[in-house]
């Protein structure tokens, strides 16, 4: 799919998504240098700046993790180039301990980071934390756009205040934001400056008392200007006269909108650190009732309160106690908890319900891809191993295997955590365990794990899947691949050669589409003593597919023998969608059929062959 | 294009307005059918006539075999990302139980239907012993939901043509248009096929979208 619309002129209106829209507010700030490590809902940021930093002219690449993606910036902005990262949540978490001493530092360029929240989870598990709280941790100035416009604007001014001020600034997006899509009106490209200079400065980087103490006034005097500066970020809408306010920010300021109350009073955060003080007490003054619209945590609203406690101490605060803490809000949900309050009717769809309920939809979930080496890793590890074996999931489309008919994610908790805590399950029990974690994971944070738990020596055995890609989040290099973010040759980081350098001796290298070597090598390793590493290599299927459809190729397909079509329910335990059972027999989809052959190698002898095998 | 019909624009009598020029369009498929790409297509046609466009693309597990319902607003103002419950005129269904999974927003006075009947059998239903409903069962429940509902195969018959059943999307999104489905001229699609579709399958794309315009029952 062509993709031109980021680089379109000046004046120009163009449908964006949130995140290309973020990298064009980028573009048009003049960013000289971006890292990023991959992170739905953030990925398409890094994606897109990937796709035109060398038309464009700036420094763009895919780092091992966000927090090494964050200090790369960093260092670029405290040499004079302005710089952008973007990262999920969780992303934020593993950067924080280098973002809040840059903060204290101060920048010398703009320095920007989209962290994207995900409630709901749409494309995350683990929690559904709120980065905003991260912005009152490190006293970090925080945007938040509403949509796509905003998503390009607010880019640009974040890199405004963050060069003024000399401090780094968060764009904070929510999935409904960042994979929101909508009309963009383009403002000008800048010529990036991409060259400068680190300047010594002892005074501003030496950040030990006493100095850390004048760093930390410092910054809290930066957040009072900004907040004062930057209220022009907020704004009052609909009847100003009412005396019903609703003060919303984020996509939540768009459901409320498009309920279209008419006689409401309705105030938009943009800025929601530092939150405006006199913005709010403006706002509520002589309001009776008040809602306050955020996903998530009661932010807003404990500010709120304690605001209105010296301006409008009578005032009816509604917020999280008529509306959810958890998961994200809609049109619908807003209508339906505000509706008793503002006396206002809403839809009745109790026939539909009804209606609704009659069909039973069959289950959809995420599956592995026809062809994915990792189902055929799952599937040779558990014929080897059994199911008696604590299975020690990660973060990647492996994932995946949490469900039917794996079940081999026992659990899932941080990028690399799955080495850490096997570690410790591991050193208090006797039970047999398996590790499996990615290639993109490997280096994200599982090496730190792995050299501890060398070091520690448990009866462990690692499973590497290298698919030599970070797939999940849609193809972007890792330091393991071949080429960088332009396609061009790289030096790949052998991770065998990471694994025997902390001195691991067992490790076994083995095809992913080759039940025979993954069988005998889990089989090897299952016999040695201490910690083994099995590195499962096939390149991901769906990368493999795209560079077969640029050549005009396309993969074998494979087919059933018809008289074997009743006697195959071995394959129910490999799960591949391309294969369908319909009255007892099983049949290979050539629409969907990958040609991995590793269905022909589990099923008897001969039973499944490449196509044309049996005309 | 986009006419203000009388079952919109309506005032309710608690002050509430209902957002009443906008046209709500629900794509929905399975990962890999395409999805993404038509929403795509129709948001650059859109914008093309100059219209404010607005949704969601959730991307996460586009390619995985996952649901995939991305929702696209288009008209002179509008808000949400997303399309309030049975405010959907146009559900444009890549696959018959994913169109069926998204009656939710569908109400029968406003909402059309166009469906590729190519079913896409969730490797699920085997393994969690369920049942993967008939073509007539499907008909029976949309109808429920429906204005006007429109049943095509147009993967099979993309397949047969093309030796591909990937242009099923853009033939759906044809026969949407010829039927007065989808307010959007035929000119501006095609200008936003040429704009999107890569060198290889612009010339099918094309064809599968005129198969669409000409598409009788």
């Amino acid at each position: 799919m062509k993709n031109p619309d980021v680089l379109e002129g000046a004046g120009k209106k163009v449908v964006l998504l949130g995140n290309e829209a973020i990298a064009r507010g980028a573009l048009e700030a003049g960013v000289g240098f971006s890292a990023c490590y991959p992170g739905t809902p953030s990925s398409e940021v890094g994606m897109t700046l990937a796709s035109v930093a060398k038309k464009a002219g700036f420094y763009f690449e895919w780092s091992t993790n966000e927090k090494v993606a964050f200090e790369a910036c960093a260092g670029a902005a405290f040499s004079g180039v302005r710089a952008l990262t973007a990262m999920k949540h969780f992303g934020l978490n593993v950067a924080s301990d280098s973002v809040f001493p840059v903060a204290y530092v101060g920048v010398r360029a703009g320095l920007v980071i989209n962290v994207a929240d995900d409630p709901f989870g749409h494309s995350s598990g683990q929690s559904e934390e709120d980065a905003r709280r991260f912005a009152r941790i490190g006293n970090i100035p925080m945007l938040e756009p509403s949509n796509t416009q905003e998503c390009k604007d607010f880019t640009r001014t974040a890199f405004e205040i963050s060069e003024k001020y000399e401090i780094p600034v968060f764009l904070r997006t929510t999935t409904m934001v960042s994979h929101s899509v909508g009309t963009v009106r383009l403002g000008h490209v800048k010529k990036p400056k991409t060259k400068g200079n680190f300047v010594k400065d002892f005074e501003r980087y030496y950040c030990i008392r006493p100095v850390l103490q004048k760093m930390h006034e410092r910054i809290l005097e930066k957040v009072e200007k900004i907040e004062r500066e930057y209220n022009r970020l907020n704004r009052i809408e609909g009847n100003r006269k009412s005396r019903t306010g609703i003060l919303a920010s984020g996509v939540s300021y768009q459901y409320a909108r498009e309920l279209g109350l008419k006689n409401v009073k309705i105030g938009k955060l943009g800025l929601t650190f530092p939150i405006s003080r006199k913005f709010v007490s403006e706002f509520i003054r002589d309001l009776k009732v008040l809602i306050v619209l955020e996903e998530l945590e009661p932010i807003v609203e404990d500010f709120v309160r304690a605001v209105a406690k010296d301006v409008n101490p009578k005032l009816k605060i509604y917020g999280k106690d008529i509306l959810p803490r958890v998961s994200e809000y809609s049109t619908e949900l807003i209508r339906e908890s505000i509706a008793p309050i503002l006396r206002i009717k809403k839809p009745d769809f109790r026939k539909q319900d009804i209606q609704l309920k009659k069909m039973k939809l069959p289950t959809r979930k995420a599956v592995l891809c026809p062809g994915c080496p990792h189902r055929s890793t799952f599937y040779a590890v558990k014929k080897v191993l059994g199911e008696n074996v604590v299975w020690a999931g990660d973060i990647g489309c492996y994932i995946l295997g949490i469900f039917e008919p794996f079940k081999m994610q026992d659990f899932v908790i941080s990028m690399g955590s799955s080495i850490g805590i096997t570690h410790g399950i591991k050193k208090v029990s006797r039970q047999k365990a398996v590790v499996f974690i990615g290639d993109s994971t490997f280096f994200h944070a599982g090496m730190a794990g792995l050299a501890n738990m060398k070091y520690n020596d448990p009866n462990v055995l690692v499973v590497v899947m290298d698919n030599n890609i970070t797939a999940m989040t849609g193809h972007q290099p890792h330091p393991g691949t071949a080429f960088g973010p332009a396609g061009e040759p790289k030096q790949p980081i052998k991770i065998e050669d990471v694994v025997r350098s902390f001195g691991i001796k067992n490790i076994k290298i083995a095809n992913a589409f080759s039940q025979k070597e993954l069988q005998a090598a889990v089989r090897e390793l299952d016999k040695k003593p201490g910690i083994s590493v099995l590195i499962s290599r096939g390149m991901c299927r769906l990368l493999l597919k795209k560079i077969l459809k640029r050549k005009g190729q396309r993969f074998p397909v494979f087919e059933i023998n018809p008289a074997e079509r009743r006697r195959l329910d071995v394959l129910d335990k490999f799960a591949c969608p391309a294969i369908l059972k319909r009255k007892g027999k099983y049949h290979i989809n050539p629409d969907m059929c990958w040609g991995c052959s590793v269905c022909s190698q589990i099923a008897p002898p001969g039973a499944i062959k490449p196509k044309g095998a049996w005309k | 294009m986009l006419a203000d019909s009388s079952s919109r624009g309506n005032k309710t009598k608690g002050g509430m307005e209902v957002n009443s020029m906008v046209f709500n369009i629900l794509l929905t498929g399975v990962g890999g059918e395409g999805v993404l790409f038509t929403s795509v297509i129709v948001a650059r046609a859109a914008n093309l006539e100059g219209y404010e466009v607005r949704g969601t693309q959730l991307h996460g597990l586009a390619q995985r075999g996952g649901q995939i319902p991305t929702h696209l607003r288009i008209g002179k103002e509008v808000y949400s990302p997303t399309i309030p419950r049975g405010e959907a005129d146009l559900i444009l269904g890549l696959e018959p139980v994913e169109a069926a999974r998204e009656c939710y927003f569908a109400s029968k006075k406003r909402t059309c239907f166009v469906v590729d009947t190519y079913p896409i059998v969730p490797v699920y239903t085997r393994l969690l012993k369920e049942k993967y409903p008939g073509m007539d069962e499907i008909r029976r429940f949309i109808s429920g939901f429906a204005k006007n509902a429109v049943y095509v195969n147009a993967s099979n018959i993309c397949a047969e043509r093309f030796g591909d059943p990937i242009y099923g999307n853009t033939m759906a999104v044809g026969v949407a248009v010829s039927r007065g489905m989808l307010p959007l001229r035929k000119k501006s699609l095609i200008e936003a096929l040429k704009e999107t579709a890569g060198k290889r399958e612009l010339e099918n794309d094309i064809k599968a979208l005129r198969m669409g315009f000409e598409y009788k029952e």
